[in-house]
């Protein structure tokens, strides 16, 4: 088998509070191959974000090790850590944060933005136009978020995320603002990047929306549990 | 064009955007930074045209730093005494001045008193010995006649007072000394005759005759007072030596370069028939341009005192601007934007902002001093052609960059610290 895109092991985070230290997350182990979606349920405040943050290099584990195609992350500078957000990873969270004073598809296009700078016009604007085709909502791209529905600003977001064509797309409650109707529009989106190739990693309270991903694990008090499904 | 690279072109072009979704916040820190711009653009405006005005007169008034000057009082020995020592020398000139009236004869002068036309400067008085004055009156009605100060040369006075041809030539003293005595008209003289249109006739008190003398040519001598420059060879043909010295109508000055044996030889020549000659250097450029710089160092701070609020001001703005766009910044992070572009994008929105302001300042100063010169200008001689001075821009871009720079500095830094795991925790 070929080595899995994401692979964790004994992740440890540590939060020094006030008092004494505690524990966020507890040796966390994790594996995930290209292509594969894997839910993430558990109680509020058990880490969920904190594991989707080591994972999207926003923070650093303070033990354990974080391999991406079998090279090794775990240390990385920000800088590098930076270009790799931009070229491998696609966010979304439960908010959008769309800017609001620009439209969908500089919203998307904001993505593209890298220490390079920009791409092309040309390219750029191929490359927006696509993404937002792939949640269907290329008809809204002038439009300002302010004029958008909850879900199609979601789907905006999502767009955002798979505009660099991501081999990793994280989700933190995503559709945790919306409906039960357009947050199963929002999934449906996110799943057709996983036929792509590209693996998702899905943080989520509603077991409905759980059970369409392929794995589900579990996270209490810091600590992963895979349940194998029947 | 100015080839930017990846990362510059990105912090302007979404510094821009930024600018543009806050137009009235960006508005209202313009105008604080405005005042000191403007405040700074000002000051050094003003201290330019006032050293260009003073220092570029003072040179043609007094003479070049370094120059020599030695005042004599008038008297027909010592007048004889310094034409003997400076005649035919090329390091010395002595200026020996005198009166005239040129114009229509028996008429009296339209500037009686010799001082600047159109201003009466009243009825000169001539004093004897035992300090009895009497006005002197050229009788006869007002008319067209000018009169003026006359000052003959012994030489080429330009090397120490650099005159600026405005037409014509100026005195040629390699020639033959001509019978017509030929003049070289000041600004404000040429002015004169240009707008009297008098006929050419010069009446000088104690000469033999009227002589018709020949315009040559207009310098600018830096006075306001209508004067003619003249070679005294070509003047002594009319006028005795005497008339030239007379107390009543002239001093006589020599101006010395800086080395020259006619100072030793002059000085005790006149000492010998008890006259003590003083002999002074010139360095009105030097002490003149300490004195400019240091009331422009005065006024710029003060200037820049008004700019801190400016800074302060965009500081501000910039500070709120970033606690308000947290989400922003972080999200840009989360999608890979490096810290060093996020700290340019708010770099690039306070450095645009302050060169917008500079820009916007400069101009209305550029234009209110366009204005003011052209209301002015004519009544006022120190305003004619004074231009918007290229320093004073240069200062205004200067200041703007430095508010911009001082006021995004903190919030760029502050921008590139926030953490990106905000934008999970919102
Ligand atoms: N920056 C922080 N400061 C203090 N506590 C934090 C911080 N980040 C996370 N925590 C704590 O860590 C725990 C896990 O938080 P989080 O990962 O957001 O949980 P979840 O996403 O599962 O609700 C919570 O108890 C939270 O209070
Ligand atoms: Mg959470």
């Amino acid at each position: 088998m070929t080595s899995p895109i994401i692979e964790l092991q004994g992740i440890t985070k540590v939060l020094k509070g006030q008092k004494e230290p505690r524990t966020i997350l507890d040796g966390v182990d994790l594996r995930v191959h290209a292509g594969e979606s894997l839910a993430i349920v558990g109680r509020s405040g058990s880490g969920k974000s904190t594991l989707l943050s080591v994972l999207g290099l926003f923070d650093r584990a303070d033990q354990g090790s974080y391999a991406l195609a079998g090279r090794d992350i775990s240390r990385l500078p920000e800088g590098k850590a930076a270009k790799l957000r931009s070229s491998h990873y696609g966010f979304v969270f439960q908010r959008f944060f769309l800017l609001k004073h620009l439209t969908a598809a500089q919203n998307v296009a904001m993505a593209l933005v890298n220490g390079q700078g920009w791409l092309p016009r040309r390219e750029r604007r191929a490359r927006v136009m696509q993404a937002l085709e792939q949640v269907e909502i290329a008809h809204l791209a002038k439009n300002r978020p302010s004029r958008m529905s909850g879900g199609e600003q979601q789907r905006v977001a999502i767009a955002r995320a798979l505009v660099r064509e991501p081999q990793i797309l994280l989700a933190d409650e995503p559709t945790g603002a919306l409906d039960t109707e357009t947050g199963t529009l929002v999934i449906d989106a996110l799943l057709a990047a996983t036929t792509r190739g590209c693996s998702l990693i899905l943080v989520t309270h509603d077991l409905a929306h759980a059970g369409r991903m392929g794995r589900i694990a579990h996270l209490d008090k810091g600590v992963l549990t895979e349940r194998v499904n029947a | 064009m100015i080839r930017l690279s990846g990362r510059g072109r990105s912090a302007l072009i979404i510094g821009f955007q930024g600018i543009r979704a806050r137009k009235t916040r960006t508005l209202l820190s313009m105008i604080s930074l405005f005042l000191g711009v403007l405040a700074v653009v000002i000051v050094q405006a003003g201290a330019s045209i006032a050293e260009k005005a003073t220092m570029g007169d003072i040179e043609l008034q007094m003479g070049l730093d370094g120059t020599k000057q030695l005042s004599v009082p008038a008297g027909e020995r010592s007048t004889r005494i310094v034409l003997d020592a400076v005649t035919g020398r090329p390091d010395a000139v002595a200026m020996l001045n005198t009166r005239a009236i040129v114009g229509e004869p028996g008429v009296r002068p339209v500037n009686e008193g010799g001082g600047p036309i159109g201003e009466d400067w009243g009825v000169p008085m001539e004093c004897d010995d035992q300090g009895n004055c009497t006005e002197i009156t050229t009788g006869g009605p007002k008319g067209q006649a000018i009169e003026m100060q006359v000052v003959a040369l012994t030489g080429d006075v330009r090397k120490f007072r650099p005159y600026r041809q405005s037409s014509g030539e100026w005195l040629d003293f390699t020639t033959v000394p001509m019978m017509a005595p030929r003049l070289v008209l000041n600004k404000y003289a040429a002015e004169a005759f240009e707008q009297y249109r008098v006929p050419a006739e010069m009446r000088i008190k104690g000469a033999s005759a009227n002589l018709t003398p020949q315009f040559v040519g207009v310098v600018d001598d830096g006075g306001y007072m209508p004067t003619a420059y003249v070679r005294l060879d070509e003047l002594s043909t009319w006028l005795g030596t005497a008339s030239l010295s007379d107390p009543n109508s002239g001093e006589l000055q020599v101006l010395l370069a800086g080395t020259t044996p006619v100072e030793q030889v002059l000085t005790s020549k006149l000492k010998a028939i008890g006259q003590d000659a003083y002999v002074d250097e010139i360095k009105n450029r030097e002490d003149m341009a300490e004195q400019l710089q240091l009331m422009r160092l005065v006024f710029l701070s003060m200037a820049g005192l008004v700019l801190l609020i400016g800074v302060a001001g965009i500081l501000n703005v910039g500070l709120a601007t970033v606690g308000e766009r947290v989400e922003e910044f972080a999200l840009r992070r989360a999608v890979g934007t490096p810290r060093s572009l996020l700290a340019g994008i708010v770099l690039a929105e306070t450095l645009i902002t302050g060169l917008l302001t500079s820009a916007i300042a400069i101009g209305v100063s550029a234009a209110a001093l366009k204005a003011v010169v052209t209301v002015l200008g004519p009544s006022e001689p120190l305003l004619r052609g004074v231009e918007f001075p290229v320093d004073a821009g240069v200062a205004g871009i200067v200041a703007g960059l430095i508010a911009g720079v001082l006021g995004g500095i903190i919030p760029a830094i502050r921008a590139a610290g926030i953490p990106i795991a905000t934008v999970m925790r919102a």
